[in-house]
């Protein structure tokens, strides 16, 4: 288990020869980062513990710009030789680079920090809570949904992390950081004669200590207490039939199609094709921006990486860049984009908002999602209030499937949780909902914002992204919302049509 | 690292854990990379690591408990301190239900050999033709080149010491047209960059954009398609990863038969097709024993050392296996079968290129790869993606022009008995896959009825 302070253990000493080397050799930038990652994990299966696990994983990295062009390397060795030795590589890379480089690598200015740390605070340290603590807690869940005549399988799982990191420069920077993540979900599984269903918590992974798992910020009591029920009830539920309708879409479910049709649409990297191999585009283009009807009027959208429990929450990003909040879309229109040190540069910014992250000290920093998240209605609408507002429609709970195109125009997502409405009622559940849209299509058909009695900060913990492939942590905020003439398809139907 | 070779750290690792035992495997990684985009490089690294995995078998009450603890160690007190944590975790998660004896599997001579060490020069040949091929000024070419070598130490406390070393190269190359209004790619998978010729690849995707100069409408619904080696990859990959005997056998997969039964025996297809993994496979051979610390449904941390063979799940059109531990195995009442890191997929009447199989399909969609594959509902595995980089519409044998991407929703299981034709089993990358899975042999395929559900605008 690792203790609350491992940061003073990270050996950043190694950092200052790394970038008077770095600066000799003629970098124009110099940055030196050491990233330790701790992780644990306990999975059970129908009640018997299937794996303990715990990772400890720590390295160091050296990234420059030298005539012009990137070089990073890193190494799992923390000694001065390694240090040296990577400075070297990344040097060698930038030359490598720069052969073949038509575009000069150029960084906004960010003030100098100095010396100065940053912690995410939390309640209880869940890294130190012995692995039978968890397993007593997983093992409570387990029996309270395992007796239920429906349930014939169960799966749970809890795993909590944390990064300490540090991060000096050639601009005076000594940035020492820490931040815990934590999460855990039960899966409930029915088999009939007819096939199998399922369903599984909700709760998001938060930026939160072991207090999470025991009632502060979720109600796993009451969320557990009504899964066997809710399960038999998804089991014998009649299959929705394809078609358009309305849509109220709980923050459990719409945190995640905001990630996708929202959050990565407004990576200024993918608008500039960084990632047009890999992760992709966006039909969000810099032209846009200032103009672009993006969704209604009611749809303002921030970006932050200083969001209480956020998991994307810093205090500096992984180019000494102060963490801030923005505008990302402002009354339906586009009006901001996530950007690093050099992507802010390419469009003329004077200052980026600091989303540069890697996931590692061995993968170089890329722009990197802060967390996205949907403003509140001021007034205080609440989830029935919306539901009351639908004469045919459903009520989506809880993310599952989800696929969007390489522009972030096309998706389709399903969920945990289907409740038809008729006439403002909730009169029982559907099965095999999907909901597939256009994105400015999707957002431009919103009628309905709940109002912060509704708002939830949902979230994953594997955002991929990159060449090499990165997962970054992120959490997306949301009231529930109300959205008209959906396109519904029915999953049955699309794999024996 | 440490005074240590990663060899002697498992010696010390297993000597720690003692007559209780345990596994504990060393692994060593030297990587390289290189990323392009708008036709000049953007980022690259050269990154070197090393860790130590312990599973640590501790006697408790009923059984054996078993502990997983990894990190980089740097010393003696390092693995002193990761074998402590390994046997808390045993000792607290209770009696392991696939607790098994360990078995003597191989000695291998090299074992105490250094890491294999890494050459770069690939890295250095992909640059200096990037450089060529990015003076072309009619597309902007995208991409990224890789090369890795892994050298794995496995040691288990019942005298196995095997070392395995390979090396993973993958290439992929993207061109869009200065619109952005067309965009082609070429990727491949393989042991090293020097074999890469980065020129066929820049023709390859060039045609590719020629091609979609002429634009076809076509409305979603159900088409004839040809799927490259790269899209039948990323879909029997994802066939192969859910072909869980234990899930089955609990009528929890899309592999399950009625009363507990699975499917096996049950003819999914017409065709003769195999979908296989063989780590002898010739030139994409891989770790030929079972390696595994963590337990799932088709894997457990007791059968480490066990020899894997090549293993066909489905064998001329029939289910014929599906992957497990000795312990799910036993649950799920079917032959110990694990799986080696690699895919083939063959098609006895297939024959041709993924050209000459577009020809013969005479009036078509030809599908350059998919993208964003996920599992709608796991009881038919209807999987859902996108299109991507060249949708080519084919008439009476030729391609005529391009159609725009959809969104497919259809079943790698379902589809298996609408192939009409295949081609021969070609080395690919898998696009959608490639983080996790280069080492593929598949043959592309001809599908009749291929549900193309909505239009994707994306390019």
């Amino acid at each position: 288990m690792a203790d609350r302070n491992l940061d003073q253990e990270l050996p950043t000493y190694l950092g200052q020869n790394a970038l008077d080397v770095a600066a000799q050799a003629g970098a124009e930038v110099a940055h030196f980062r050491i990233a330790r990652h701790d992780s644990r994990g306990v999975s059970l299966r129908d009640g018997n513990v299937e794996n303990v696990a715990s990772d400890s994983t720590c390295a160091l990295s050296v990234r420059v710009v030298l005539d012009g062009a990137w070089g990073f390397a890193g190494s799992a060795d923390l000694t001065p030789q390694a240090a040296l030795d990577a400075t070297n590589r990344a040097l060698a890379m930038a030359r490598l680079s720069a052969q073949v480089s038509s575009d000069r690598v150029e960084l906004v200015d960010e003030p100098s920090h100095g010396e100065v740390s940053w912690r995410m605070p939390v309640e209880v340290d869940a890294m130190a809570i012995p692995d039978s603590q968890v397993i007593e807690l997983l093992t409570e869940w387990n029996a309270r949904i395992a007796g239920a005549d429906v349930v014939s399988h169960v799966d749970a799982h809890a795993a909590m992390g944390r990064d300490s990191t540090y991060f000096s420069d050639l601009n005076g920077n000594r940035i020492s950081q820490s931040r815990d993540r934590i999460s855990a979900q039960l899966n409930a599984i029915h088999v009939g004669e007819s096939g199998f269903d399922d369903i599984r918590t909700c709760a998001p992974p938060a930026g939160r200590g072991w207090e999470y798992l025991t009632g502060t910020g979720w109600d796993w009591e009451a969320e557990l207490n009504e899964l066997p029920e809710l399960l038999a009830e998804k089991s014998k539920a009649p299959s929705v039939e394809p078609g358009e309708w309305d849509l109220v879409i709980d923050p459990t479910n719409l945190w995640l199609t905001i990630h996708e049709s929202i959050g990565h649409a407004t990576e200024l990297d993918r608008a500039l094709g960084y990632e047009a191999n890999y992760a992709g585009t966006s039909f969000a283009t810099i032209d846009k921006l200032g103009n672009f009807k993006y969704g209604s009027e009611l749809m303002n959208i921030i970006g932050d990486r200083t969001a209480q429990h956020g998991l994307s929450t810093v205090g500096y990003d992984d180019e000494g860049v102060a963490a801030q909040e923005w505008d990302l879309v402002t009354n339906g229109i586009l009006t901001g984009y996530q950007v690093d040190r050099s992507t802010a540069a390419r469009i003329g910014l004077s200052r980026s908002n600091g989303c540069a992250f890697a996931d590692s000290a061995l993968h170089t920093p890329i722009q990197r999602m802060p967390n996205v998240s949907l403003r509140a209605n001021r007034a205080n609408v609440t989830t029935q209030d919306l539901i009351s507002d639908v004469e045919k429609g459903i009520y989506i709970v809880g993310d599952k499937s989800w696929s969007i195109d390489m522009q972030r125009y096309n998706f389709q997502f399903t969920g945990q949780k289907f409740f038809e409405i008729r006439e403002g009622k909730i009169v029982g559940q559907l099965r095999d909902v999907v909901y597939q849209s256009k994105t400015p299509d999707f957002w431009g058909s919103l009628t309905g914002l709940g109002g912060a009695s509704t708002y939830l900060l949902g979230g994953a913990l594997n955002c991929g992204k990159g060449q090499p492939g990165q997962v970054a942590p992120v959490s997306h905020g949301c009231p529930s919302a109300l959205f008209r003439n959906i396109n519904i398809l029915n999953g049955r139907m699309e794999a024996s049509a | 690292m440490s005074d240590l070779t990663i060899a002697q750290s498992v010696e010390v690792a297993l000597d720690l854990l003692g007559s209780n035992g345990g596994v504990v495997v060393g692994e060593s990684n030297f990587s390289a990379n290189l990323r392009w985009a708008n036709s000049s490089l953007t980022t690259n690294g050269s990154t070197q690591d090393n860790t130590l995995s312990i599973a640590a078998f501790v006697p408790v009450d009923d059984g054996v408990g078993c502990g997983i603890a990894s990190g980089q160690v740097r010393s003696v007190a390092d693995i002193e301190k990761l074998v402590s944590t390994g046997r808390a975790s045993a000792i607290a998660g209770g009696a392991s239900e696939d607790a098994n004896d360990l078995v003597s599997g191989p000695v291998h001579s090299d074992f105490s050999e250094a890491p294999q060490a890494p050459d770069f020069s690939g890295i250095e040949h992909i640059a200096k033709s990037l450089g060529v091929v990015m003076q072309d000024t009619s597309a902007q070419y995208f991409g990224y080149a890789e090369h890795s070598v892994d050298t794995m130490y496995v040691g288990t406390s019942s005298g196995t010491r095997m070392r395995f070393a390979q090396a993973t190269s993958r290439f992929e190359l993207c061109a869009k047209s200065p619109e952005r209004d067309r965009s082609a790619w070429s990727g491949q998978g393989g042991t090293s960059l020097n074999e890469v010729d980065v020129f066929a690849h820049a023709k390859s995707v060039s045609q590719g954009l020629v091609h979609q100069l002429t634009k076809i409408e076509l409305e979603p619904g159900h088409h004839k398609v040809t799927l490259s080696s790269s899209a039948v990859a990323d879909l029997m990959i994802y066939l192969m990863w859910t072909a869980s005997a234990r899930e089955a056998a609990q009528g929890r997969s899309v592999f399950s038969a009625a009363n507990g039964e699975t499917r096996i025996g049950e003819k999914l297809s017409n065709r003769l097709i195999s979908i296989s993994s063989d780590p002898a496979m010739s030139g994409l051979e891989t770790v030929d024993h079972v390696v595994n610390l963590g337990s799932s449904s088709m894997s457990s941390t007791f059968d480490t050392g066990l020899p894997i063979a090549r293993t066909s799940i489905l064998d001329k059109g029939i289910l014929k296996a599906l992957a497990s531990s000795r312990f799910s195995a036993t649950e799920a009442k079917l032959p110990f079968t694990p799986l080696a890191d690699n895919i083939e997929v063959i098609d006895a009447q297939g024959h041709g290129s993924l050209d000459e199989l577009a020809e013969r399909m005479i009036d078509g969609l030809l599908i350059t790869c998919l993208w964003y594959i996920r599992e709608v509902d796991p009881q038919s595995l209807l999987l859902t993606g996108l299109t991507r980089d060249g949708v080519y519409v084919v008439r009476e044998g030729k391609i005529i022009g391009a159609a725009s991407n959809f969104r497919f929703n259809d079943s790698p299981v379902g589809l298996l008995n609408r192939i009409v034709d295949a081609g021969e089993a070609i080395d690919c990358l898998p696009r959608e896959w490639a983080d996790w899975f280069t080492r593929s042999r598949v043959a592309p395929l001809t599908i009749e009825d291929f549900n193309l559900s909505t239009k994707s605008e994306a390019i």
